[in-house]
C-alpha cells in the first residue's frame, strides 16, 4: 500500500532532472516536496499513535522508501522520520520531546539529530559535546559531525555528555555560540557539522537524560540501518534495470551487447546479491517489528542491522559499479543515470557505518571475543529452521 | 505406524520424525563424512520401510506418506539436521513419482513395491561422456527388435550405478530427428551380460559415481514409460522440488558450523584478518537462510517455483566452496593431510578427531557441476529471470 504511494510520489514528483538540479545546493532538497510527504502523514508513520503518528510498521516504511530510493529523492525522509522520529518516540517521558515530536510530524520544525564524532563510529557511550549547569542554564560546549538531513535545519536535537549522565538537548540553530557548517556528499547531499561554544540553553532545552538516552539512541540507530538498507535496495534495483535495459538495447558487433554470455553472468551475480539484500531486508524488518522495546533483546537486533546494512551496503556499491562498466564510456559521464545511482549509494553505504564496519560489529557479537575460551558456537540468526 | 501425516502440525511432524531418528538410527551411521554404501545402510532403509516413513512423496495408495511439499520439505529438513544418512533413493525421490505420474499400471505394480522393499535399488541413466550439459545431444540408443529395446551407448557419472540393480535411462529411439526430438524413458536392469558398471575414482578417493556400457542390452518394450520420443518431457517434469532442494541450506550450515569450529581449535578467531573472512561467509550463510526461506514460502503456498529458483542453487553452492576454501587457509601447513576416508566415522561437527579440510574441499568441487552447472543455471537465470537476448 505504502510501497504504491512510494513510487506514485517519484512517479508524479520526482525525476532525475530535478535530482540533477538540487546538488551540491543548500538544502539539497526542495521542501515543497518534503511538505508533501509531511501532508501525506510519513513523517509521523513511525511514530506511535498516543503521540500522534501513525504507529505504522517498519515493512511499512521500509517499502515506501524503497521507493523513494529508486527515484533518487533526496528529501531527507529516513534522517527526520526514522532517525530523530525514533530517538524522540524512545526518549518520550518529557513534556518537551513530546512537543517536540508533534512539532516534527506536522512540519512545522525541522529538525536533526547530532551525535556522531569526527570519524563517525557506533560508540552511543561517547559523546563530543559536554553539558554543565551554569548559573541555572545549561552550557554546551564541543562538537558533532556527520549530521544528516540538515540542509535546512531549524533546530537540532544535540546528544551531550554532563554529570548527570547522557542527554539529549534542543538547541535551535540561531543560538549564540552555535556554528553551523555544510559539506558536500559525492551525491550533492549536504552533511553537516556543528561546532558549539558555551551555547547557553534554558535548563528546560533538555529533552531526556540518562541510562535511557542511550538505549533510545542505539536503537534508533539500528532501525535507521534497517531502512537506510531498504532506500540502498531501491538505489540498486533501479540502477541494475537500467543496466538491463542498456544491454538489451545496445548493439556492437552486429547483436545487442546483453547477448553476450560473459555479461550475462555478470548480471545474475548483480541480481542474486540483490535478492540476498531483499531478504535480508525482510528478516531485519521482521525482527523490528516483533520486538519493538528498546531493552529487549539488543543483540539479536543488532545483529540484524549490521547484517542488512553490510550486505545492502556492498550489494549497492557492486551493482552501481558495474553499472557504470556496463555503459561503456557512457556510464562515466554525467549525463547517464548510472553515476546518479553510483554517488546515491556511496553516501548511503557509509552512512552510520559501511558494510566493513558492520563485519567488525557483527563479528564482535557473533564471536563473544571478550570471553576468554569463547564463547558457544551460533552458525546463523534464523530460529525458523530446526 | 500409519499416520495422517499430513493432518499434523508441522512442529509435532519434525519432532516425531526427529525422534524415529534418534531412536532408530544407529549412531554410527548418523552424520557420516560420505555418501554409504546399499550394504552399509540397507537395514536403516527397511526401518524406514517397514515404518512407512521412506517414501514422502508418495500417495499413502502406493505406500507412500503422501506428505504435501511443505511437509515433504520439512521432512527431508528435519533427516538432514538430524544426521540420518543419505539413501539410494533414486527409486524413491525420482522414478516413483515419474512411474505413479506417467507409468502405467502394470509398471507401477512391478516396481513400486520393490523399491519399496530394496528389492530393486535404481540409478539415473542420463549423461553420456559427449552430452553433459547438452544433454539433449545424447547418442545411447534403443532400437525395437522384436519384443524388446536392443540398447547400444554409454552413460557417464552414474551415481551409485554400482549398488544399484536397475536405471532409468534417456535414450535416443529416433535418429531421424535431433536431441529432444528422439529421445525416450526406458527402464533397463543392469544385471545381464550385455551392461558393465565401472566405477569411476573421483578427486576425494572415493568412487562415487560410473561409467555404464551397453552392448546390445535388452530391456522389454514393456518397460519403456509413457510414449515413444516423448522421455524428455517426462524427465523434465520432476525438475521443480529437485530444484529448491539443490539449494537448501543445510549443507552450508553444516559446513559453517565445520569452519568455525576448525577456527576455534586453531585460535584464528582473535586474528582481525581471519575473522573478517568468517563473518562475510557468516552474512553469506545468514542470506542464503532468508532466501531458501522465500522459495519454501513459495512451496508452502503450494505455488509453481519461477526459474530464479535456480539463484539458490548458485549461491548455496558457491558458498560452501568459498567456506571449504578457507576451511583450508586457515589450516595453513597441516591442511594437505587427508583423513581415511573410507571409514566413515558417525561424528558430529563439534568433535576432535582430526581436522581434515581436503575431504569437504575436494567433495565440494563437484558442488557446482552437478544438477546443472553454475555456467548453465546462470544461463538459465539470464534468458528466463533477466530477458536477456540469445
Amino acid at each position: 500500500m505504502l510501497r504504491a504511494s512510494g513510487a506514485d510520489f517519484v512517479a508524479r514528483f520526482s525525476d532525475m532532472r530535478r535530482v540533477r538540479s538540487m546538488r551540491r545546493q543548500l538544502p539539497g532538497y526542495d521542501p515543497e516536496i518534503q511538505r508533501k510527504m509531511i501532508d501525506s502523514g510519513w513523517f509521523g508513520l513511525l511514530v506511535p499513535e498516543a503521540f500522534g503518528g501513525f504507529g505504522g510498521s517498519f515493512a511499512d516504511m521500509a517499502g515506501l522508501v524503497e521507493e523513494l530510493g529508486r527515484g533518487l529523492v533526496a528529501e531527507p525522509l529516513v534522517a527526520s522520520a526514522v532517525l530523530v522520529a525514533r530517538t524522540l518516540a524512545h526518549c518520550s517521558e518529557s513534556e518537551l520531546t513530546r512537543e517536540q515530536l508533534a512539532y516534527l510530524i506536522r512540519g512545522d520544525t525541522a529538525l536533526a539529530l547530532a551525535w556522531q564524532g569526527p570519524a563517525g563510529g557506533l560508540a552511543f557511550t561517547e559523546a563530543n559535546v559536554i553539558a554543565q549547569m551554569r548559573n541555572g542554564a545549561v552550557v554546551l560546549d564541543g562538537a558533532a559531525y556527520l549530521v544528516a538531513g540538515a540542509g535546512c535545519a531549524a533546530a537540532f536535537i544535540v546528544f551531550a555528555q554532563s554529570d548527570k549522565g547522557r542527554g539529549i538537548y534542543l538547541v535551535e540553530k540561531n543560538q549564540p555560540g552555535l556554528a553551523v557548517t555544510h559539506e558536500w556528499r559525492v551525491d550533492g547531499t549536504p552533511m553537516t557539522s556543528l561546532a558549539l561554544t558555551a551555547v547557553e540553553l534554558p535548563s528546560n532545552c533538555r529533552l531526556a537524560c540518562g541510562e535511557q538516552v542511550t538505549l533510545a539512541l542505539s536503537r534508533a540507530v539500528d532501525e535507521t540501518l534497517v531502512i537506510v538498507a531498504a532506500e540502498l535496495l531501491g538505489v540498486m534495483t533501479a540502477a541494475f534495470e537500467l543496466t538491463l535495459g542498456y544491454l538489451r538495447t545496445r548493439v556492437q558487433f552486429g547483436k545487442p551487447i546483453g547477448s553476450f554470455q560473459a555479461l550475462q553472468h555478470r548480471m545474475v551475480d548483480q541480481y542474486v546479491q540483490l535478492r540476498l539484500a531483499s531478504a535480508s531486508i525482510d528478516d531485519a524488518v521482521q525482527v523490528l517489528d516483533t520486538h519493538p522495546s528498546i531493552e529487549g533483546d539488543i543483540r539479536q537486533r543488532q545483529l540484524a542491522a549490521s547484517r542488512v546494512k553490510a550486505r545492502c551496503s556492498d550489494a549497492a556499491l557492486k551493482i552501481t559499479r558495474e553499472a557504470i562498466q556496463l555503459h561503456g564510456a557512457m556510464g562515466f559521464t554525467d549525463e547517464c543515470d548510472a553515476g546518479l545511482y553510483l554517488k546515491r549509494a556511496l553516501a548511503l553505504s557509509a552512512w552510520l557505518g559501511n558494510a566493513s564496519q558492520h563485519k567488525r560489529r557483527y563479528a564482535a557479537l557473533s564471536y563473544d571475543l571478550s570471553v576468554p575460551g569463547m564463547g558457544p558456537c551460533e552458525a546463523t540468526n534464523r530460529a525458523a529452521l530446526p | 505406524m500409519k499416520k495422517n501425516w499430513n493432518d499434523l502440525p508441522e512442529s509435532e511432524f519434525r519432532e516425531n520424525v526427529r525422534q524415529f531418528i534418534l531412536e532408530y538410527c544407529p549412531p554410527n551411521l548418523r552424520f557420516p563424512k560420505r555418501r554409504l554404501r546399499w550394504k552399509e545402510v540397507k537395514d536403516w532403509y527397511f526401518t524406514l520401510a517397514s515404518a512407512g516413513l521412506l517414501a514422502p512423496t508418495w500417495p499413502i495408495t502406493f505406500g507412500g506418506m503422501g506428505l504435501s511439499p511443505s511437509k515433504t520439505l520439512a521432512y527431508l529438513e528435519t533427516m538432514e539436521v538430524n544426521g540420518a544418512p543419505r539413501l539410494p533413493d533414486q527409486g524413491i525421490i525420482n522414478l516413483g513419482p515419474l512411474l505413479i505420474k506417467h507409468g502405467n499400471d502394470e509398471q507401477r505394480r512391478r516396481y513400486l513395491p520393490r523399491i519399496l522393499s530394496g528389492e530393486h535399488i535404481w540409478c539415473q541413466g542420463y549423461s553420456e561422456p559427449n552430452a553433459g550439459s547438452d544433454l539433449a545431444s545424447l547418442k545411447t540408443s534403443a532400437v525395437l527388435d522384436g519384443d524388446d529395446y536392443v540398447v547400444n551407448g554409454q552413460k557417464i557419472w552414474t551415481t551409485w550405478a554400482h549398488d544399484a540393480t536397475h536405471m532409468f535411462a534417456l535414450v535416443r529411439t529416433d535418429t531421424s530427428v535431433t536431441k529432444q526430438a528422439g529421445l525416450s524413458f526406458l527402464l533397463i536392469h543392469l544385471n545381464q551380460p550385455g551392461i558393465n558398471v565401472r566405477p569411476i575414482e573421483t578427486i576425494t578417493g572415493h568412487p562415487e559415481f560410473c561409467e555404464v556400457f551397453f552392448d546390445n542390452a535388452r530391456s522389454h518394450r514393456s518397460n519403456l514409460v509413457g510414449e515413444v520420443n516423448g522421455g524428455w518431457k517426462i524427465a523434465k517434469a520432476l525438475l521443480g522440488f529437485e530444484r529448491i532442494w539443490a539449494g537448501s541450506p543445510r549443507q552450508a550450515v553444516s559446513i559453517l558450523a565445520q569452519l568455525e569450529h576448525f577456527a576455534r581449535r586453531s585460535e584464528k578467531l582473535e586474528d582481525a584478518s581471519w575473522r573478517d573472512r568468517l563473518v562475510q561467509l557468516r552474512l553469506d550463510v545468514a542470506d542464503l537462510e532468508a532466501l531458501y526461506g522465500n522459495f519454501a514460502e513459495t512451496v508452502r503456498r503450494g505455488e509453481t517455483l519461477g526459474p530464479d529458483v535456480s539463484i539458490l542453487k548458485l549461491w548455496a553452492t558457491e558458498t560452501c566452496q568459498r567456506m571449504c576454501e578457507l576451511m583450508v587457509d586457515i589450516c595453513c601447513e597441516i591442511a594437505p593431510i587427508q583423513a581415511d576416508v573410507s571409514r566413515s566415522s558417525g561424528v558430529l561437527p563439534n568433535d576432535s578427531s582430526p581436522i581434515d579440510a581436503m575431504t569437504p574441499f575436494l567433495d565440494s568441487r563437484s558442488f557446482t557441476i552437478y544438477g546443472g552447472s553454475s555456467e548453465i543455471q546462470r544461463n538459465i537465470v539470464s534468458k528466463q529471470v533477466l530477458g536477456l537476448p540469445s
